[in-house]
């Protein structure tokens, strides 16, 4: 039966080539390291993402009356609500750092050199999105946590001159944060944002495979390579099949980190859902010391930093629009780390100074 | 019609109670306003108010004097409904309006029997304005020797200390298991009302009353004891589950990565 069916299908899509081709004569570089299985974990977490965000949809209700109680009664209530709730929440804020560390060893491989811009800068607004899609989920829950953290997130917008105003009444769909802004960012949460971040994975994925993956720029052998002005496949004569040799490299990081991911569901979730998530929100009583995410307290410290809100926003586009348009401005075809001392030495202080910001974000 | 008044009673009935208890407005009512500023004996209940149990629940000024904390020149007028400052005698009746379960076995007791005489009345032990937490730390020797010997106080702290203790101990772990999201609000609730049935019941100073109701006390809390034991073994189970699954996750990145050097080892070979 199993047999007939596959024959049928075969005839039909030659499966057999299609899997051949993209996976067991799909060769990638013989020197190919641990920092290329990102991606799969990407990949891995962003379908977990998707599976626990449907099942917390059949219960929450996008309501100010009501989102609390469905989020507590999941909890609580609804058979492993907690897990799926847990997963969602602490599996988005690892998807924050695995895309730190994919783009780090980008940046670090100079993978986003011609003629991989299209890859690096789909990529990068796949890192824009998902940050928005971590905004939009902080509110859902309607804690004390996501309406206050909301509020001061949507009040930076203020900042821009001229159109600040009307920008805050526009994110947040009146002039505090409530009915509105819950309605619209769990339209964003649950259909805006995937449908772009699926169709943005897509075509990351295309890029990847269409211009092939870069060799690593490490070794003796290593030349960089010529950029040619027409198309052209980077081939990998010689390399290693990607199935079975290195999808279980893949595979061994994927497990690792979904380790790491029930360990701190299990173990540690305080470390990324703090109290005041487990308090409704009150608009009449400001937490104390509320602070964003730990993604977004460079952003934050950053606006304290600048004589003006104005200044620091300014900043942060400058520093943002730099890295979007790396590719473009970063133009030598050397690849090789040792090779490029400026790069490196402006890429470790920016690492430094994030961590110094977000720190000092944290306990300003 | 009818359901639009009726929820319009519910909102300003809500609104009320938000301006009773919210400690943010509190802050901008006109008496701390007029007696924030002021220096002496007229400023003093302000600073003390702030460190009161009552400021950390929202218990503002006129919730005990009335009056009107909107109104800078009606603040102070009877005609809405200011109180002023109740005599020593009057202090019971004053507090208790609100305490009533207190107020009615401070009564029944030696102190409340005595009051008119000069008996010990609620601010003798709790303070006025620095209203202090009801805790059993408030019966001690410095403080009750200051109308009796202490000796009967002591028996009656030591007889209550066990169930005090219990009780303290089941609210931090209400309160931990709330931080984690865990829903403890019925046996909060449960607490709550065993604390405020036991803090009258040792308002009565009857030591013999309290050893005998101790026990049932101890039985309620045992009962509450036994529903966060419950959800403290759920939640070990969970650990426990989350661990193995962890550690089967690691074992299964060891064992990709023991083959992929398998295959690294035989990709070398060929080369």
């Amino acid at each position: 039966m199993f047999k007939k069916l596959y024959r049928f299908f075969e005839v039909r899509l030659g499966i057999k080539d299609i899997l051949e081709q993209n996976l067991t004569k799909y060769l990638l570089p013989y020197n190919v390291n641990v920092w290329y299985t990102l991606g799969a974990v990407l990949l891995t977490l962003f379908a977990i993402q998707f599976v626990t965000g449907i099942l917390l949809l059949v219960y929450y209700i996008p309501n100010p009356a009501e989102a609390f109680q469905s989020v507590d009664r999941i909890m609580n209530e609804i058979p492993f609500g907690w897990l799926i709730r847990y997963l969602h929440a602490i599996g988005s804020n690892l998807i924050i750092i695995v895309l730190l560390l994919h783009m780090l060893s980008v940046l670090f491989m100079g993978s986003y050199k011609k003629p991989r811009e299209l890859t690096w800068v789909s990529g990068f607004i796949l890192f824009n999105l998902a940050l928005g899609l971590c905004l939009t989920g902080y509110l859902l829950p309607w804690s004390q946590l996501s309406f206050w953290a909301t509020t001061v997130a949507t009040d930076a917008a203020g900042a821009i001159p001229m159109i600040g105003d009307g920008l805050v009444r526009f994110l947040r769909g009146a002039a505090m944060v409530g009915d509105e802004t819950l309605g619209r960012f769990f339209a964003l949460h649950v259909m805006v944002m995937p449908a772009l971040l699926a169709a943005l994975v897509g075509l990351h994925l295309f890029c990847v495979r269409r211009i092939g993956i870069s060799r690593p720029p490490f070794g003796e052998g290593y030349r960089p390579a010529e950029v040619q002005d027409h198309f052209h496949h980077e081939e990998h004569p010689g390399g290693i099949p990607f199935f079975p040799n290195y999808a279980i490299k893949d595979l061994a990081v994927i497990c690792f980190f979904l380790g790491v991911l029930v360990l701190v569901v299990f173990y540690a979730p305080g470390l990324f859902i703090p109290p005041d998530a487990f308090v409704p929100a009150d608009p009449f009583t400001t937490p104390e010391h509320i602070k964003p995410e730990w993604y977004f307290l460079w952003a934050y410290q950053t606006l304290k930093i600048f004589p003006n809100e104005f200044l620091g926003l300014a900043a942060q586009g400058v520093v943002m629009t730099a890295l979007a348009l790396l590719p473009f401005l970063d133009r030598g075809k050397e690849r090789r780390p040792g090779r490029r001392p400026l790069f490196i030495a402006c890429y470790i202080l920016g690492i430094l100074l994030f961590v110094a910001i977000s720190v000092w974000g944290h306990y300003s | 019609m009818m359901t639009n008044i009726r929820y319009l009673c519910c909102l300003l009935t809500l609104a009320g109670l938000f301006f009773c208890v919210s400690p943010v407005l509190a802050e901008e009512t006109v008496c701390i306003q007029c007696h924030g500023g002021q220096e002496g004996r007229l400023g003093a209940p302000v600073a003390a108010w702030r460190e009161s149990i009552h400021a950390q629940n929202g218990i503002s000024c006129h919730d005990c004097h009335g009056g009107d904390p909107t109104d800078f020149a009606m603040a102070m007028s009877p005609e809405r409904g200011f109180l002023g400052k109740p005599g020593y005698t009057e202090v019971p009746a004053f507090c208790g309006r609100c305490h009533i379960g207190v107020k009615e076995d401070y009564l029944a007791s030696a102190h409340g029997r005595a009051l008119e005489a000069g008996g010990a009345q609620c601010v003798i032990c709790h303070q006025n304005h620095r209203v202090q937490k009801a805790s059993i730390d408030l019966i001690n020797e410095e403080s009750c020797s200051r109308c009796h010997a202490y000796d009967r106080a002591k028996v009656i702290k030591t007889a209550v200390g066990g169930t005090d203790r219990m009780l303290a101990s089941m609210e931090t772990d209400l309160k931990m298991l709330a931080k984690q999201g865990i829903a403890v609000k019925t046996m909060e609730d449960k607490t709550f009302a065993l604390r405020n049935d036991f803090h009258r019941l040792f308002h009565s100073v009857d030591v013999e009353k309290v050893r005998q109701e101790t026990t049932s006390f101890q039985e309620r809390g045992a009962e509450i004891q036994t529903q966060i034991d419950a959800v403290h073994d759920k939640l070990g189970q969970r650990k426990l589950m989350g661990g193995i699954v962890a550690g089967l996750l690691f074992l299964a990145s060891l064992i990709c990565f023991l083959m992929r050097k398998t295959y690294h080892q035989e990709e070398e070979a060929q080369r």
